[in-house]
């Protein structure tokens, strides 16, 4: 007899956690599987080299829900974010811009460059918060069909429209122009100063195939934008101990709801009898019962790796072959004996505790979208840094230091594929970049992860090393994500469910994919 | 001092042509003022050297839609629809023939992929009802959020329906469509670059993006607007000449009674305790109207005519943002013998069509980067027409006509300015795009003439040369054209109105938005 639960959860990700902790609050028996010995899913802290710890992938978070936080009682479980105070951009000339926590610090350094930049900034900073505003409700919303004439879904989208109303006129049309402009034009509307521009613009391009210059990165740059920490907005932090602790905060919540959590426990298939998910088979031969099975792996893996095609309608199938993946982002975590001197800020300094944005002009960003466009890694890539160790000490051991890069642009379908060789070019491209800046970098590396999209790919199973499981684009949001009539968390196997950051609202360590699939798989239950 | 005239429509291209047309039917008095000696705008033949004539800058006839023809009258001219419409060089001894029948198309697609072959009457099929659905929601004033009056919700819950009606799968289809790259469109579809590349080049014209920007897939629906299915560039041509529709609309024009002035150039719009009162003329004399079209282009209107004290700050600014970028430039060569197209079957029936240079979406693309820099296309992409074979008189007898179309070559320079020799320099390497095609095609040029978007900037008064008033991107069409809020002809200024392409339904629609400001007018006065 196989073991019996009220529901099985596929993948051991943050939004996998936060469904399990809402339906085990909710009283369902439940058990997470996880096919790697950590929960996390991209969400992880490894010791990468004895006494270096890493987020491996995921590494900065700020978009995860508050109410999550507030209902799983996250801080109780060890959620504990530590702000990233700066932003600083070293520039060809060798001077800096730099953005700090503190707004007249923030004022007078922009000024320094451009007093208008200065001025127009806390104008664009308070537009982009109500803009973050108002797309919050639609964050909160199960997106409606709007092929579907049933009353649930005509309600829902009267209630999307009815929403976009009430916004007036001057709002939406704002909110119009994110949604299909290219951020480097969005920003020329703004803004001046070039390398204040591409440091802006570059928070649109992470995670697409897009360019600065690319019609629907400005999107991407209200997405990031979104993020909040204790209700403020625009605010991004470290976890202490790495991203990985707010997975094990996630998963102690949900133990300590009732919710059973397996790891090297690989989901081999979704057991499906009459067009109905009873449960699913590990890869051990094991076999495990529900009537509800929620996968939190991408719409690829959901829809057409666990369960077989043949089940499900031809379009259905068109669609999700058609979602676009598309991963374009690579990471390179090293690990130092020293911390980096930046030439334009010499010596230790604040500026080491916040980010450090290698983002000097937005033509070097659209540079290095057109060698990945074409196949290639960025030859100068750009670089999203930190230096986590920094602010918390743990991560590496005293006098040591840990460095996370987030690099674009790593096209998974390189020209003559991945290898060991080209994942060290690439490797060696962000170590020579980052050089330019810090040139006592190379001489000071200990130890060297580099991480590519096929990487990705591998060690997570984020399809094509995707970090959002699906770009975020116009094509692909809201009752487009994953696709349309399936957008509710739903597929059309009934119990077998989504909830993964391929449906809506995607990607970030957010967990709001998480939660709001759990909340219409109990409405559903209740029915 | 009572005022001759009830309206002044200032251009007289075919959407100033169009609104003069429908005010004056509606009993208005009106008056055109044109500051070139001939009215067409974009759609009239200009000599461009001795005994050579080279066609309208739109090259086809284009969308002319059926409430703009009962709206004026229109004697509509009789149209030529050549069979074969699109031509796209695959390589170097090949050519991909597009033709009207889409049995004869898929024969052509099939030597390169039998599975595209299939799938293109389904794939024109579908562009034709999602093209449809444009054509309607374009013969409607723009839908906004705020549409308070209950007879304007009307015609939108018809729309919504007309997208209802388009059935499950095709309404999916549109809404994921509009914001793809046409790149991806075209990957989900076809694995046949040249047909790829064929369908790209009519997406991205006019736009300073290539292929792999978003957005561009809603190009491509756009220019398939008013289109039979699978009718790429089949707009087909005027069988009385490349001015016969700008002759057809100065007629009713004329029949109804709408005074037309040309050489004259309007310097100003005039207005007084913030309502228009006239324009001014750049020769000093005063015409007195309450009312006041504009079918020049947005920034060339409120920035260029009405004095900004009659315009909030805000507004002007979001005029200022408008993105206009035009990039393409136009030669026309006279030739003393017709080119010889390598390659190209059925000879020069073919040639009635438009012709494509660039073969593989790579080609589009790369050509595309250079202007997101500011520099010129080291290979531009090029497209041809034989204008010269569609009417033998552009040119004397046995001498030929050929106007070459091609992207990307940005107003704002980078580097340097738009002086006569950066023009011949670009002018050279679109001759020798033009030379690898038809080998000997330099032998035959006689003389040429090179329009930069500088020089239609000058010659057309369009804003940096852009032929769209604007460009069509998903951020500056229907309410959010020309600017968000003043999207529905009247300007906030009392009195002035917007007419031409700049307006919705933009460019591409013949008479659209003249006719859709016209009737605005009429509702508000």
């Amino acid at each position: 007899m196989p073991q019996r639960y009220d529901a099985i959860l596929i993948g051991g990700g943050h939004n996998a956690l936060v469904a399990a902790a809402y339906l085990a609050r909710a009283g369902r028996r439940v058990v997470v599987l996880e096919r790697r010995p950590l929960v996390g899913g991209a969400a992880v802290t490894e010791e990468i080299f004895p006494g270096f710890k890493f987020s491996v992938f995921s590494y900065v978070v700020s978009l995860l829900r508050p109410e999550i936080i507030r209902d799983l009682e996250l801080p109780r479980h060890g959620l504990q974010i530590l702000p990233l105070e700066s932003t600083v951009v070293p520039l060809d000339n060798g001077d800096h811009l730099g953005l700090w926590s503190d707004p007249d610090q923030s004022r007078r350094e922009l000024a320094r460059h451009s007093p208008l930049d200065a001025e127009a900034a806390p104008l664009f900073g308070r537009l982009m918060h109500h803009m973050a505003m108002a797309v919050k409700p639609i964050l909160a919303m199960v997106p409606p069909d709007p092929t579907s004439l049933a009353p649930s879904d005509l309600r829902g989208m009267l209630r999307f429209a009815g929403h976009f109303r009430s916004l007036g006129a001057e709002r939406f049309h704002a909110l119009h122009k994110l949604m299909t402009m290219a951020s480097a034009d969005y920003l020329d509307e703004w803004f001046e100063l070039d390398c204040l521009k591409a440091t802006k613009a570059a928070s649109g391009i992470i995670g697409t195939f897009l360019g600065p210059r690319s019609p629907g990165s400005a999107y991407v740059l209200l997405h990031h934008y979104m993020g909040e920490i204790d209700g403020a907005f625009r605010a991004w932090g470290f976890q202490k101990g790495g991203t990985g602790a707010i997975s094990e905060a996630i998963a102690s919540a949900a133990r300590a709801a009732g919710a059973e959590i397996r790891t090297e426990a690989p989901v081999e298939r979704v057991l499906v009898r009459n067009g109905r998910a009873t449960g699913v088979a590990l890869g051990s031969g094991e076999e495990l019962a529900a009537p509800v099975v929620v996968s939190g792996l991408d719409p690829r893996r959901t829809f057409l790796e666990l369960v077989d095609r043949a089940l499900l309608p031809e379009d259905v199938v068109t669609a999700i072959e058609r979602f676009k993946f598309r991963g374009s982002s690579g990471k390179v975590n090293l690990a130092l004996s020293e911390l980096p001197n930046f030439s334009c800020l010499p010596g230790p300094g604040p500026h080491l505790r916040g980010a450090i944005s290698i983002s000097p002009s937005v033509d070097y960003l659209e540079r290095a979208y057109d060698d990945a466009k074409y196949g290639e890694f960025s030859r100068e890539p750009y670089m999203d840094v930190a230096i986590p160790s920094m602010i918390d000490p743990g991560m590496a051991p005293p006098g040591k230091h840990v460095l996370s890069a987030f690099v674009q642009y790593a096209p998974y379908q390189l020209n003559g594929g991945w290898s060991d060789a080209r994942r060290e070019a690439f490797g060696d491209a962000v170590v020579n970049t980052l050089a330019r800046y810090a040139p006592n970098l190379p001489g000071a590396i200990i130890g060297r992860q580099v991480i590519t999209p096929v990487d990705i790919e591998r060690i997570t199973g984020l399809s094509e090393g995707n970090i959002f499981q699906g770009e975020l684009a116009l094509s692909q949001l809201f009752f487009l994500r994953p696709l349309p009539a399936w957008a509710s968390y739903r597929t059309p196997i009934r119990g077998y469910w989504q909830c993964g950051a391929g449906t809506h609202p995607g990607g970030g360590i957010m967990g709001a994919s998480g939660r709001l699939a759990a909340l219409e798989i109990l409405k559903g239950s209740r029915a | 001092m009572t005022p001759r005239y009830d309206g002044i429509v200032i251009g007289g291209g075919v959407n100033g042509l169009v609104a003069a047309t429908v005010l004056a039917r509606a009993g208005r008095k009106i008056l055109l003022l044109e500051r070139r000696d001939g009215i067409g705008g974009q759609v009239r033949s200009t000599e461009f050297a001795p005994g050579f004539k080279s066609a309208a800058l739109t090259g086809d006839a284009g969308w002319l839609p059926s409430g703009v023809v009962r709206a004026v009258r229109l004697a509509v001219p009789e149209l030529v629809l050549p069979e074969a419409t699109l031509a796209v060089r695959a390589d170097e001894r090949e050519w991909l023939v597009l033709s009207r029948d889409l049995g004869r198309s898929a024969e052509t697609i099939r030597r390169y992929s039998a599975r595209d072959a299939q799938a293109w009457a389904g794939f024109c099929t579908r562009l034709a009802k999602h093209a449809g659905f444009l054509a309607a929601l374009y013969q409607l004033p723009p839908p906004d959020i705020d549409a308070a009056r209950p007879g304007e919700l009307l015609p939108l819950l018809g729309l919504a329906w007309k997208l209802r009606g388009l059935g499950r799968r095709d309404m999916v289809e549109l809404l994921r469509t509009v914001p793809l790259a046409v790149q991806e469109l075209l990957d989900d579809e076809f694995e046949s670059e040249p047909l790829k590349a064929a369908i790209a080049a009519s997406a991205i014209r006019e736009l300073r993006q290539g292929p792999r920007s978003g957005g561009t897939a809603f190009g491509l629906l756009h220019s398939q607007v008013g289109a039979a299915p699978g009718a790429i560039r089949g707009s087909g041509y005027w069988k009385a000449g490349p001015d016969a529709l700008a002759a057809a609309l100065a007629a009713a024009a004329r029949t109804s009674g709408v005074e037309i002035r040309a050489g004259a150039e309007v310097a100003a719009v005039l207005a007084r305790e913030d309502r228009v009162t006239g324009v001014a003329l750049a020769h000093g004399e005063e015409i007195q109207s309450p009312v006041v079209l504009s079918s020049l282009d947005p920034a060339r209107t409120l920035l260029g005519l009405v004095d900004p004290v009659w315009l909030d700050p805000e507004f002007l600014l979001a005029v200022r943002n408008i993105k206009f970028r035009g990039s393409v430039v136009k030669v026309s060569y006279a030739l003393d013998a017709l080119p010889d197209f390598a390659g190209l079957p059925g000879g020069s029936t073919d040639l009635t069509g438009t012709l494509s240079l660039s073969g593989s979406l790579l080609e589009l693309e790369r050509a595309a980067d250079a202007a997101k820099y500011g520099r010129i296309s080291e290979r531009p992409h090029v497209e041809v027409q034989l204008p010269s074979l569609r009417w033998p008189d552009l040119a004397p007898s046995g001498k030929h006509v050929l106007v070459a179309h091609a992207q990307w070559a940005p107003f704002r320079l980078r580097n340097g300015s738009w002086d006569a020799e950066t023009r011949e320099a670009l002018g050279d390497r679109i001759s020798q795009t033009i030379e690898q095609a038809a080998p000997g095609f330099g032998a035959l040029v006689r003389e040429r003439e090179v329009l930069t978007p500088a020089d239609l900037a000058q010659r057309y008064g369009l804003t940096e040369g852009a032929l769209n008033h604007g460009e069509m991107g998903l951020d500056q069409i229907l309410f959010m054209r020309p600017v968000a809020g003043a999207a529905r002809y009247a300007m906030p200024l009392s009195g002035l109105y917007l007419c031409g392409a700049g307006a919705h339904p933009g460019y591409g629609s013949s008479g659209g938005p003249g006719w859709l400001a016209a009737k605005r007018v009429l509702s508000d006065v």
